[in-house]
């Protein structure tokens, strides 16, 4: 049970977005290089951000990317579901698939519906903002401290 | 991130096997009847099931499978974990000191996915398959224990 690469990229990208844009456009290369990603890839997971409205992307030699919204606006379980789908541990379609047996709607309700509830309540609890402050903190740097170098 | 049929299939199977202890050993068969599973599936997920100790199988004619404990010592976290490994939405938050990712010190969205991983396993820790054998008889069988008590 895993998220894909897309997700757990997609969200490192804008934790990093987030970090370096400070009002300006960062471009998709050196989010890539700082993160380890392919360019490629990250066109991919940044032109669904910018379908969902999270990045705003600005074409040109100073173009590149920049958040739509303030990170604290932004929840981390929207831009999971932008790059995931729906948050839940049980893929619905599969579920969905025929008559479900009476042990299989128990179990929805017991189990998978109480892990779905803590998945979406825990994304939605944390905005991008957090994950900024935690980059601040894992990397010893003074958010002031920063802003006024 | 999702649970595999596998461990969705391998779930719904020991609560079946759970409702029918009281018919003695349990028959794959049997399961694969009423869960529409096939036999062989059921049964790879069963020789999974039994190295965790959590089935054990009899052999014979009168064979088949039961649970190793009772229905209330076995978690669905246990039953997940065996079959689907560490209920974990990243793989790095899992192996912890034996992680692969040159990125975990520093990494700003770890906490979050060790948060992810610590409340899905708090769910699957917290109930039994007793519970879920519990819940099945209120869900469907309400009208049959009215019918006991008259």
């Amino acid at each position: 049970m895993k998220f894909s690469t897309k997700g757990r990229y997609g969200l490192r990208a804008m934790v990093d977005l987030a970090v370096h844009a400070r009002g300006e456009h960062v471009a998709l290369c050196s989010i890539a290089q700082r993160q380890g990603i392919s360019t490629n890839y990250l066109e991919q997971v940044f032109s669904v951000l910018r379908k969902s409205g999270l990045v705003k992307s600005v074409k040109g030699a100073q173009g590149g990317y920049t958040l739509s919204d303030a990170p604290e606006n932004i929840k981390v379980g929207r831009i999971l579901r932008a790059l995931e789908g729906p948050l839940s541990v049980i893929d619905e379609n599969a579920e969905n698939s025929g008559k479900r047996t009476s042990i299989q709607q128990c179990i929805q309700k017991c189990v998978w519906d109480k892990m779905n509830k803590s998945l979406n309540e825990l994304a939605d609890s944390l905005t991008l903002e957090d994950l900024v402050d935690n980059y601040y903190k894992m990397n010893g740097i003074e958010e002031d401290v920063m802003y006024y170098i | 991130m999702k649970i595999s049929t596998k461990g969705r299939y391998g779930l719904e199977a020991i609560v079946d096997l759970a409702i029918h202890l009281n018919e003695g050993h349990v028959s794959l068969k049997s399961i694969s009847e009423r869960c529409g599973m096939s036999e062989a599936y059921i049964l790879q997920i069963f020789l999974i099931l039994r190295r965790a100790g959590i089935v054990e199988s009899i052999r014979g004619s009168q064979g088949g499978y039961t649970l190793s404990k009772a229905p209330s010592e076995i978690t669905v976290g246990q039953v997940l974990t065996a079959l689907e490994g560490p209920l974990a939405p990243v793989a790095c938050v899992a192996e912890k000191e034996d992680h692969t990712c040159e990125r975990y010190v520093n990494c700003p969205t770890r906490g979050f996915w060790e948060s992810i991983m610590i409340a899905l396993n708090d769910v699957a820790n917290s109930f039994t398959i007793e519970d879920l054998v519990d819940c099945y008889n209120e869900m469907f069988f309400q009208s049959n224990q009215i019918d006991y008590c008259i």
